[in-house]
């Protein structure tokens, strides 16, 4: 009598534990990945608390207006990495042994998104628990804070989702290096984390509104503002979701054309 | 189910050779039999196919034309129904070395659809019996290079196949780990209705653990059989003679000259050589031998007679690939 295989559910939790205790095996990383928020709330929230006295900056004050942003920022530089794990297991062959095994490749790799998206919420209330102890004010509440988080969880499923397909496609730690650097960083600049879309060049601000890490941005700032926009969080956070969903198929996509060069 | 484990018929795979050059042509219609419950080894130099084969048939990659069946079920149709009756240790290691090897098993086990005491006992069965319950619950990066290879094995069986794929088990193992692994795959070809297909380049490893044998080269069996059958292909005896820095065209033609000397082998490698040929009668043809080379000036070592060995079953079939192809040369 042999075994035969796992339902779906179990397989999903199997895959997220195994991704999860990885995580927590390597402090540094972690520890990376909630020191790097406070630097930039610390270093932004000084560096540019002068513009808020810049006419038509339209916020009270800096920080309150920065905490969303970096939130976002946040899921974005961590997520250019989530594919890692993916490289490391086709280097070690744990990827030919899962591959060989009856396991359903959805749940390989929407096991390891789960894990990204858990890492994403601790690191979102990491930023949100340091901007509070910095001074920022947010106005929307418990509701507001969960809808900003919820709006990072998925800029992070999308973000992740192409780290993902990336390392299972190029399979090799350098392309991801590639998306941090010639994706992320300009992303950041183009976009209304760091500077509201009225203070923004014009063809950076109309590039901006294209800028998914703008609509996870607009949707936290909104949702923690003294008079929320619903309209807002509602049509950014559908686009999000859209963009979401088609991109972790995409890297179901990978992971099926990685197993063709096999 | 089938008398057979394994039945590939005619595989072949390609690869894009990438940037205009042609394509590679991995398999070029190996055909392979192995019976239920035996121990069948894939010899072969590397790039020869056998990793291409084991990916095939454990239904990593599809072939580009061809058939195979593995434990009664179609690799191609039914490639779900054959990863639930096979167990895959490749030349990596399949073990998450941030996990200790027993949370390895486990969770192996549990996508085996084992619950979570079923799985806990599994995993404390394999642990138990590969010996490693000391190391069981550190991280497995900290295991020896042996211990590592016995876990990757034990995670192979974890859903106790039909047929298991040992991918080069032991390459890269010290000879005290290599003979514990032979143990090993000794003890599982015992148990009942496991099938074992063994890659390696070790003929050694061939001799001792395989029922029967595949030689493969460039993408094809070149020869198939027992160790035993295989062996008494090549009738008579072995004769080896070192040389000292030797001109290899005049050794084979001095060689090829003694009546009674077959299949003249000349093996250079930098000031060293080796002369390996075929005789009927080897002790009888040592003094000709040497005479001969000693008049056309060849200096030479130790000389040895053998009766054949795998090695020369291996170098006949496979002899081209086995080293490059400047330095060996058939003179039939």
């Amino acid at each position: 009598m042999s075994a035969a295989t796992a339902g779906w559910g179990t397989q999903l939790d199997q895959v997220t534990r195994r991704w999860v205790t990885d995580a927590i095996r390597q402090p540094w990383g972690l520890g990376v990945a909630i020191v790097q928020p406070v630097i930039w709330i610390v270093l932004f929230g000084n560096v540019f608390q002068s513009v808020a006295q810049v006419p038509g900056f339209g916020h009270d004050d800096y920080l309150t207006f920065l905490v969303p942003g970096i939130l976002m920022m946040t899921v974005l530089y961590s997520g250019a990495w989530a594919g890692t794990g993916f490289i490391e297991d086709i280097r070690s062959g744990v990827m030919d042994r899962l591959l060989s095994s009856p396991v359903s490749r959805s749940a390989l790799v929407l096991g390891q998104l789960v894990q990204q998206l858990m890492i994403c919420v601790v690191q979102g209330v990491m930023v949100l628990a340091i901007g509070a102890l910095a001074g920022a004010h947010y106005s929307g509440g418990a509701v507001g804070m969960a809808v900003a988080l919820g709006a990072s969880v998925l800029l992070a499923a999308a973000f992740c989702s192409v780290s993902a397909a990336v390392a299972l496609l190029a399979r090799d730690q350098t392309a991801l290096i590639g998306i941090s650097t010639i994706v992320v960083l300009p992303a950041t600049f183009v976009s209304t984390a760091l500077m509201p879309a009225q203070l923004l060049p014009d063809w950076v601000a109309t590039a901006a509104k294209l800028n998914p890490l703008t609509w996870a941005t607009s949707v936290a700032q909104t949702a923690m503002s003294p008079d929320v926009d619903w309209g807002l969080v509602a049509t950014r956070s559908l686009w999000l979701t859209a963009l979401a969903a088609a991109v972790a198929w995409w890297s179901l996509r990978a992971m099926r054309s990685y197993q063709r060069s096999l | 189910m089938s008398a057979s484990a394994i039945e590939a018929h005619d595989l072949v795979k390609t690869y894009p050779g990438g940037r205009g050059r042609p394509d590679v042509r991995a398999l070029d219609g190996l055909t392979l039999t192995v019976p239920a419950g035996t121990v069948h080894g894939l010899l072969g130099p590397n790039g020869a196919g056998k990793s291409t084969t084991t990916k095939v048939l454990t239904t990593l990659s599809t072939p580009t034309s061809g058939a195979a069946r593995v434990a009664g079920q179609d690799v191609i149709r039914e490639p779900g129904q054959v990863r639930r009756r096979i167990g895959y240790v490749s030349q990596g290691t399949g073990a998450d070395q941030l996990l200790t090897p027993r949370e390895n098993l486990v969770m192996a086990a549990r996508l085996r659809g084992l619950g979570r005491a079923a799985a806990s006992a599994r995993a404390a069965e394999l642990v138990d019996r590969f010996g490693f319950a000391e190391y069981a619950d550190r991280g497995a990066a900290t295991l020896s290079g042996g211990t590592r290879r016995k876990l990757d094995v034990a995670l192979g069986l974890v859903g106790s196949p039909h047929v298991l794929f040992l991918d080069e088990p032991t390459t890269g193992l010290d000879p005290e780990a290599r003979a514990a692994m032979w143990d090993e795959i000794r003890r599982l070809s015992g148990e009942d209705a496991l099938t074992v297909l063994l890659t390696t380049h070790y003929l050694e490893e061939a001799d001792r653990l395989a029922d029967g044998l595949s030689i493969v080269d460039r993408g094809r069996v070149v020869a198939a059989g027992t160790p035993d059958e295989l062996k008494a292909t090549l009738r008579g005896d072995t004769l080896t003679v070192d040389l000292v820095e030797p001109d290899a065209d005049l050794v084979r033609r001095v060689a090829g000259a003694v009546p009674g000397l077959d299949e003249v082998l000349v093996h250079v490698e930098g000031p060293a050589g080796r002369l390996v040929a075929r005789t009927p009668d080897g002790p009888m043809l040592v003094g000709p031998t040497i005479a001969a080379l000693q008049s056309a000036g060849v200096r030479h070592g130790a000389v040895a007679v053998s009766r054949p060995t795998l090695d020369d079953v291996y170098l006949r079939h496979a002899g081209r690939s086995w080293t490059s192809a400047e330095t060996v040369e058939v003179a039939r």
